[in-house]
């Protein structure tokens, strides 16, 4: 196997000591963790119902003005967003002894800072508890980039850092699902987009005009055939061509709950997520667009491979071959 | 006029692609899949060029070249294949069933304009 890629993700930092806030700003830089903090207590859902694509929540005990109240805000999080681990750092030994067996369960976890390797062990076992090859996690982001930028070609297409998210919570309004198998993998991908910033960017698109304007059935469109392109370099660029396919065909449901916009893929495991941007810069204006990689049926990265010769190919897209 | 049947189930793809040899002086039809795109070859004798997609609902682009070799008796049309697959199997099916030329997506214009013309004259 390819070396891997040294993956981020977000956690989501309730704290207000400094002196712990040190420690675990620390951590989170030793870790691959990138903490996002909030200023005011009473934003934190609106800032959790803004932030889609986290992979944890470090609570403090003492972050509300008891520990009732913070069991309390624990309660709404977990609610809220039961996908997301919890970790609560407590003042006194990290045990569970004082909480009901109600409480415990709110919580995956607990520690102090004097001792931070229960963390360590939830952020390796809910986070980063599968290994991407890098040649995969780059070759993911350089097609989709392509695609992007072939489709939206009046914009500049770029990817940000890919990082881990084990939230459910669908970004925006429209999204797009394709499956991917093979011997080494099979899931889904999928991407995520707001109708109506997509409808901004075709307004001033080639595609449409004043007779014919963009309506939500040209962004479906639109984004469902950045998924096919996807798609197709995906299986160009990383399953080989004499790749035997999956070994077994079994299926599990996956569930959409418009009403919470979440979607679930039947697996507790993690997704890949890869944000990119569409910017039009002479009018200072940006989109974004998410990418889930989801192989919740199979995972077998140590049988992937890299297929050399698909890059030539790819540079020749767009060209007649003639027979 | 030159007539270039479009077979893409991406309406997208058949706006973009239609556009671009519409602009260029050629005649479009399109067809959202192989069973439409072979009811529009029946209903168009005047079609010279069909440009298809593989992957589509009902019946994919390789079966329809096929059947418009064996159930319409058609040897004349050229077919091209546009589509994101590059399978060399693919290829080969697609030969064996006289395609004639394919693109891999994204469809690049001006490069293949001429052959166009050339194929659909």
């Amino acid at each position: 196997m390819s070396d891997v890629t040294p993956l981020v993700s977000k956690v989501f930092v309730l704290e207000n000591a400094s002196e712990a806030l040190g420690h675990i700003k620390q951590f989170c830089d030793q870790n691959r963790l990138i903490g996002l903090k909030v200023i005011y207590a009473s934003n934190i859902m609106a800032i959790l119902n803004s932030n889609v694509d986290l992979g944890a929540i470090l609570l403090a005990e003492d972050y509300c003005d008891s520990l009732d109240n913070t069991i309390d805000l624990a309660r709404q999080i977990n609610r809220a967003r039961p996908e997301l681990p919890i970790v609560l750092r407590r003042t006194s030994p990290a045990t569970f002894d004082e909480l009901s067996e109600k409480q415990r369960k709110l919580f995956c976890a607990t520690y102090t800072i004097d001792d931070l390797s229960p963390l360590k062990k939830v952020i390796d076992e809910y986070i980063f508890s599968l290994v991407y090859p890098n040649a995969l996690v780059r070759g993911i982001s350089d097609i989709t980039v392509s695609a992007l930028a072939n489709q939206f070609k009046h914009l500049k297409a770029s990817a940000q850092t890919p990082y881990i998210v084990r939230d459910r919570i669908i970004f925006g309004e429209v999204f797009s699902l394709i499956p991917l198998a093979s011997s080494w993998c099979r899931g889904h991908m999928m991407l995520q987009a707001e109708e109506s910033a997509i409808l901004d960017i075709l307004g001033f698109d080639e595609l449409t005009n004043e007779e014919n304007p963009a309506n939500f059935r040209t962004v479906n469109n639109v984004l469902g055939e950045v998924t096919n392109l996807v798609w197709g370099s995906f299986k160009t660029h990383f399953i080989a061509i004499d790749d035997p396919g999956p070994g077994s065909t079994s299926e599990v449901p996956m569930v959409i709950n418009h009403q919470h916009k979440y979607i679930s893929f039947g697996s507790e495991n993690p997704h890949l997520c890869f944000k990119y941007t569409l910017a039009d810069e002479s009018k200072d204006y940006c989109i974004s667009i998410y990418q889930w990689f989801v192989f919740n049926l199979y995972w077998s990265p140590e049988d992937f491979k890299e297929i050399k010769a698909s890059v030539d190919d790819f540079v020749d897209s767009g060209e007649l071959e003639l027979f | 006029m030159a007539k270039i049947l479009i077979v893409d189930d991406s309406s997208t793809v058949r706006d973009e692609v239609g556009g671009f040899l519409t602009k260029n002086g050629l005649k479009v039809i399109t067809a959202v899949d192989g069973k439409d795109g072979l009811s529009k070859l029946k209903a168009n004798p005047g079609i010279k060029l069909v440009l298809s997609d593989v992957n589509m609902p009902n019946m994919d682009g390789l079966t329809m070249v096929e059947k418009i070799r064996s159930e319409l008796g058609n040897s004349t049309v050229s077919v091209i294949m546009l589509t994101t697959e590059s399978n060399p199997n693919l290829k080969e099916r697609g030969k064996a069933a006289g395609v004639k030329g394919w693109i891999v997506k994204p469809f690049k214009g001006e490069s293949v304009l001429e052959t166009f013309k050339k194929l659909s004259a």
